[in-house]
């Protein structure tokens, strides 16, 4: 029975190209996966850009550049479960073991990518996503209904027309970009790292941006519909927006605290750093 | 023979020894035989680690200590903690929820510390002692990856670095405000924050 489960699942097309004829030594492949509905894909690359985008409804289709023979493709098919895995060799370093990946999957399948030097993209996705990257850049946009996960070290994030889902980035030194992000609950935290919000913070989420030294800008038209709450411990806060007062216990400080409400409040709006600078823009 | 039971006895089975009747349910049971070949591979795989992967015995004594502290196991209980070295199975999976386990006992503890009235905190230095036990800590990771991958080593450190500013200026603020939230909020984020960088030294890809 689970012989032939495996050989359902296993029922991939495997075509392997290898282009000997490259004075680089890389070689090319390509995996071809047959999936259902609600398929996952992980993917660890230690050395090396993972990108991933949607596309045919059925299939998994990967297709990955090897930098030289000290590393090799692990691939593996468990019924609606892809691994994806970079094999390190003896004496493979960060560009011997470098292996480039671009991914195509269908649109609502979960991805899993982990890579220490990156980059990390996924775009035009509708399944949960997460990311980890040690200094890895990371980018993901237009992604709707999923949750986005993200974790660097240092690595730089970049988020972009990301609707409808959780989001949730911790970066220690890397600093957070998030474009058009809005979704029932946003959280960005970052020890060092610069926390860049433009957008309008949708209807009705929570957004929780938190900083240690790493400043924090966010950015808002004049119709956003907000009820923000801003801290700064030692360092500075600045809005350049005429809030109403909130009906709160929060006590402000001048300078370092402010919080209040713009048009509805819907969505609210936590701003923390403990030394760096908050500034709340007008668009 | 139930899958239950088949998956109570799995390390054994693992470990190569299985009677005709756990075999049948094997041969028979695809989530079971799932298991088995996952295992099996994982089992091969901690079999190559190199002994420098391995945490130091003070790691597991920790993890011991606070175990007992916290009443899951009793002392000269059946359960060890530190790892049997001639066994096959490799505890290195257990790295990640060490570093978890520390973590979220050092929040757990400094909240409790905080609960206690002075003259009780007075002359027991609990938070003391799991600060400096992540100290301790951060020098063995920073060495296994030094070890792995020498060039991860920087990143890593000037990374500890920050987070364990992060994290004295978090209990210094969450001690100073004890009625302010957002203060305890940032003092978990930043615990959470070197969860992050254990859970990432100990992943082979990210090193």
């Amino acid at each position: 029975m689970i012989s032939k489960k495996r050989v359902e699942t296993l029922m991939l097309v495997v075509i392997v190209i290898t282009a000997t004829g490259l004075a680089s030594g890389q070689t090319h492949k390509e995996y071809r996966f047959t999936v259902h509905p609600g398929s996952s894909v992980s993917v660890a690359n230690p050395y090396g850009a993972i990108s991933v985008k949607s596309a045919a409804a059925n299939a998994v289709v990967v297709t990955a550049i090897l930098h030289s023979d000290k590393v090799e493709i692990d691939q593996i098919q468990h019924g609606n479960r892809i691994d994806i895995n970079s094999h390190l060799l003896p004496g493979a370093d960060a560009e011997s073991g470098q292996v480039e990946y671009e991914i195509s999957v269908p649109a609502d399948a979960s991805v899993n990518m982990r890579t220490s030097t990156g980059p990390l993209k996924a775009e035009k996705m509708g399944g949960d996503l997460t990311l980890e990257g040690t200094t890895a850049s990371v980018d993901v946009h237009d992604v709707s209904n999923a949750h986005v996960h993200v974790k660097t070290l240092s690595g730089p994030v970049t988020l972009t027309n990301i609707k409808g889902g959780h989001v949730e980035v911790t970066s220690v030194s890397g600093d957070v970009t998030l474009n058009t992000v809005t979704g029932p609950n946003v959280q960005v935290s970052s020890s060092s790292g610069k926390i860049i919000y433009n957008g309008d913070f949708g209807i009705g989420g929570a957004y929780s941006l938190t900083s240690h030294t790493g400043d924090i800008e966010a950015t808002a038209p004049p119709q956003a519909s907000i009820d923000v709450v801003a801290e700064s411990t030692k360092g500075t806060v600045d809005s350049d927006f005429s809030l109403e007062p909130r009906h709160s216990s929060f006590t402000t400080k001048v300078g370092s605290t402010f919080a209040g409400t713009m048009n509805k409040a819907l969505s609210l709006v936590k701003l923390n750093s403990f030394s760096g600078k908050i500034h709340l823009k007008k668009r | 023979m139930t899958c239950r039971e088949f998956q109570e006895i799995l390390p054994e089975i693992i470990d190569g020894g299985q009677s005709i009747e756990q075999e049948m349910h094997w041969r028979s049971c695809g989530e079971c035989s799932d298991l088995v070949a996952d295992l099996t591979l994982i089992s091969q795989q901690a079999i190559e680690l190199r002994a420098a992967d391995t945490p130091s015995p003070r790691v597991w004594n920790s993890i011991e200590i606070a175990l007992r502290e916290e009443g899951l196991i009793r002392a000269g209980g059946g359960l060890a903690v530190v790892p049997i070295p001639s066994r096959r199975w490799s505890m290195r999976w257990l790295v990640p929820l060490t570093a978890a386990f520390l973590v979220s006992f050092g929040v757990a503890d400094y909240y409790m510390a905080r609960q206690q009235t002075p003259t009780e905190v007075a002359g027991v230095d609990r938070p003391g002692a799991v600060a400096s036990a992540m100290d301790a800590d951060d020098s063995q990771l920073l060495e296994a990856v030094g070890t792995n991958a020498p060039a991860m080593r920087a990143t890593y450190e000037t990374n500890l670095k920050d987070v364990n500013a992060f994290i004295r200026d978090a209990e210094d603020s969450a001690k100073n405000n004890p009625g302010d939230e957002e203060a305890q909020q940032m003092l978990m984020e930043a615990y959470a924050q070197k969860n992050m960088i254990y859970e990432m030294a100990m992943d082979r890809s990210l090193r």
